[in-house]
């Protein structure tokens, strides 16, 4: 059964000249008939689906839609034209430490975070002890947010959400958070997850973890899903298609030529 | 409807997010929630100061009648002011993480709620040293303070979703609040607008006030937070009588205080301002989650 399921999505953003401009300027922009912003299409006609238990990963450049794509499926953007459906408890790990407020304890700052992600103030409770125990900071526990380093923030974080128990977890650009243990911790987290049959959908402009995580991967240009296929298949051709980009770029600098972008 | 059910369903973020906005505001602070009370306190310390010892004003219970009026207005003033930068502030979580947006302008509104119950509570143990009686007629602060809290709340939630998108939003609010304040009956009686007249217009503004006069005053009374002050007010001290009552109690004579009063009631009878207020404030909440609602699709493309 598809647990996620895109049908004709289609996402458009306004990306405005100046951010603020002078009244002068607006004032002659109106005059001239001109608008204060450009649209543009972030995702254009994405049609996919993905069955439970599957892991997903994204790769692409930047500016390709990945991020919006991601957005969407939590709800955080809507739609402009097609729909969005998902099903199941979704944890977003969009950024990890959203919300985390510098006046709080860090375990305020856990019921908070949980809260956000869906968790009731008992289901908290009852994992309290793991979230604090993955993290590794027990006796900072009741020391205000802003006494905390980016790294803690980030394992705390990463705890929170991956001790929550979701039926899908979105991540964008966390893997390879933290030092060298905790890389290895939560990777190794996500892979229980898997096994566990949980669906993950994950982008990453790590290659390898893509790789290492999923069977199936999207390759996204220019917000079009240019590719949809077997993850080590995409991710070789993608490599490819950077190298000759980079190759021709170089060709034309050696010739002579500005790049056009 | 579909609004109110979301918002059921992230309760515990609301919650979360009260709780956060009590902690914070006094973080650090030695007296922590004292100041709910001091604050207006020493702001009323101030104007007692003014008014009744570098004016020498003669107003019976004078700093009674401050605080009850100051207490609406502060609730009002401090909702709007919070709402008006919620939505910006939390950003970053509106951005990253899925919720009712409702839920930013509503959090400050609770917040200030608690606020005023603190402060209220402080204030029945000064009337405790004062001297004033608790009447059953103190029941009539809940509509005076849902009232506010409807106009407040549907303000608040339009101003916080324009300033989302445009920054001078925020300075407009202070301003105009400052202005406000003083069109509130908190500092003077009501009747010192209800009897006001421009004495010698002399400037386009000063004619416009002169030509409008009856209409801006009824203006004033419909203005929900007028009502609400002066309703607040008089169940407080006046046993439930209404404002007239109030209006007319700094005067001289009994007899003075009587023809003013009467002339008044005639011509502003309670009743309609007290509709018209309500009307306004409940229209106000709509059309302000209405606003809200329609722009809360694109915080997150924002900035």
């Amino acid at each position: 059964m598809a647990v996620i399921e895109v049908e004709h999505l289609w996402k458009k953003y306004r990306r405005p000249h100046v951010k603020a401009g002078s009244v002068k300027e607006l004032l002659l922009a109106m005059l001239r008939g001109q608008r204060g912003y450009d649209e543009f299409w972030a995702l254009r006609d994405i049609s996919m689906a993905v069955e439970a238990g599957e892991a997903v990963g994204v790769v692409g450049p930047n500016g390709s839609g990945k991020s919006t794509l991601l957005g969407l499926l939590a709800r955080v953007l809507k739609p402009t034209e097609g729909t969005v459906r998902v099903e199941g408890r979704v944890c977003p790990l969009l950024e990890l430490g959203t919300g985390f407020h510098p006046d709080l304890s860090g375990r305020e700052n856990v019921y908070l975070n949980a809260s956000l992600l869906g968790l009731s103030q008992k289901e908290t409770r009852a994992r309290y002890d793991d979230i604090v125990d993955f993290a590794e900071l027990e006796e900072f526990m009741d020391s205000p947010g802003k006494t905390y380093s980016t790294g803690m923030v980030i394992r705390l974080g990463f705890s929170v959400a991956v001790n929550m128990d979701p039926d899908i977890l979105l991540i964008d650009e966390v893997l390879g958070v933290g030092d060298e243990h905790f890389q290895h911790k939560s990777f190794g987290r996500l892979l229980d997850f898997k096994k566990a049959g949980k669906t993950l959908f994950v982008v990453s402009h790590n290659l390898d973890s893509v790789t290492a995580l999923c069977e199936r991967a999207l390759w996204m240009d220019r917000g079009r899903l240019f590719r949809d296929a077997n993850a080590e298949e995409v991710v070789v051709k993608y490599k490819r298609a950077v190298e000759e980009w980079e190759a021709s770029l170089a060709e034309a600098k050696a010739k002579g030529y500005e790049p056009a972008g | 409807m579909r609004e109110f059910a979301e918002v059921l369903r992230y309760r515990e973020v609301l919650w979360n997010l009260v709780r956060r906005n009590l902690k914070v505001r006094y973080k650090n602070s030695v007296l922590g929630f004292a100041w709910s009370l001091l604050n207006p306190l020493m702001q009323i310390g101030v104007w007692y100061f003014v008014f009744k010892i570098l004016f020498q004003r003669d107003e019976p219970n004078f700093m009674a009648l401050l605080v009850t009026g100051f207490l609406p207005w502060l609730f009002f003033s401090q909702t709007i002011l919070d709402s008006t930068a919620c939505v910006v502030q939390e950003m970053p979580l509106v951005k990253k993480a899925y919720f009712p947006r409702t839920i930013l302008p509503l959090s400050a509104l609770l917040s200030n709620l608690i606020h005023l119950s603190f402060a209220f509570v402080v204030l029945l143990g000064l009337f405790a040293i004062w001297g004033v009686d608790v009447t059953v007629y103190y029941l009539w602060i809940f509509p005076a303070i849902i009232m506010v809290a409807l106009f407040a709340y549907g303000l608040s939630a339009m101003l916080a979703a324009w300033s989302v998108f445009y920054a001078d939003v925020k300075f407009i609010v202070s301003n105009l609040l400052g202005l406000w304040f003083f069109l509130t009956p908190v500092l003077y009686p009501i009747h010192l607008i209800l009897n006001g007249r421009i004495k010698s217009p002399d400037n386009w503004v000063e004619f416009f006030l002169a030509d409008h006069l009856p209409l801006l005053k009824q203006l004033f009374m419909v203005d929900p937070l007028t009502i609400g002050v002066e309703v607040f007010r008089s169940a407080l001290l006046y046993g439930g009588e209404n404002f007239i009552r109030v209006a007319a109690a700094g005067e001289t004579t009994p007899a003075q205080a009587a023809a003013i009063q009467a002339a008044l009631r005639a011509e502003y009878p309670l009743l309609p301002y007290v509709v018209g207020a309500a009307v306004i404030s409940v229209v106000t909440a709509v059309l302000g989650q209405i606003i809200f609602n329609r722009k809360a699709d694109q915080f997150a493309e924002q900035g």
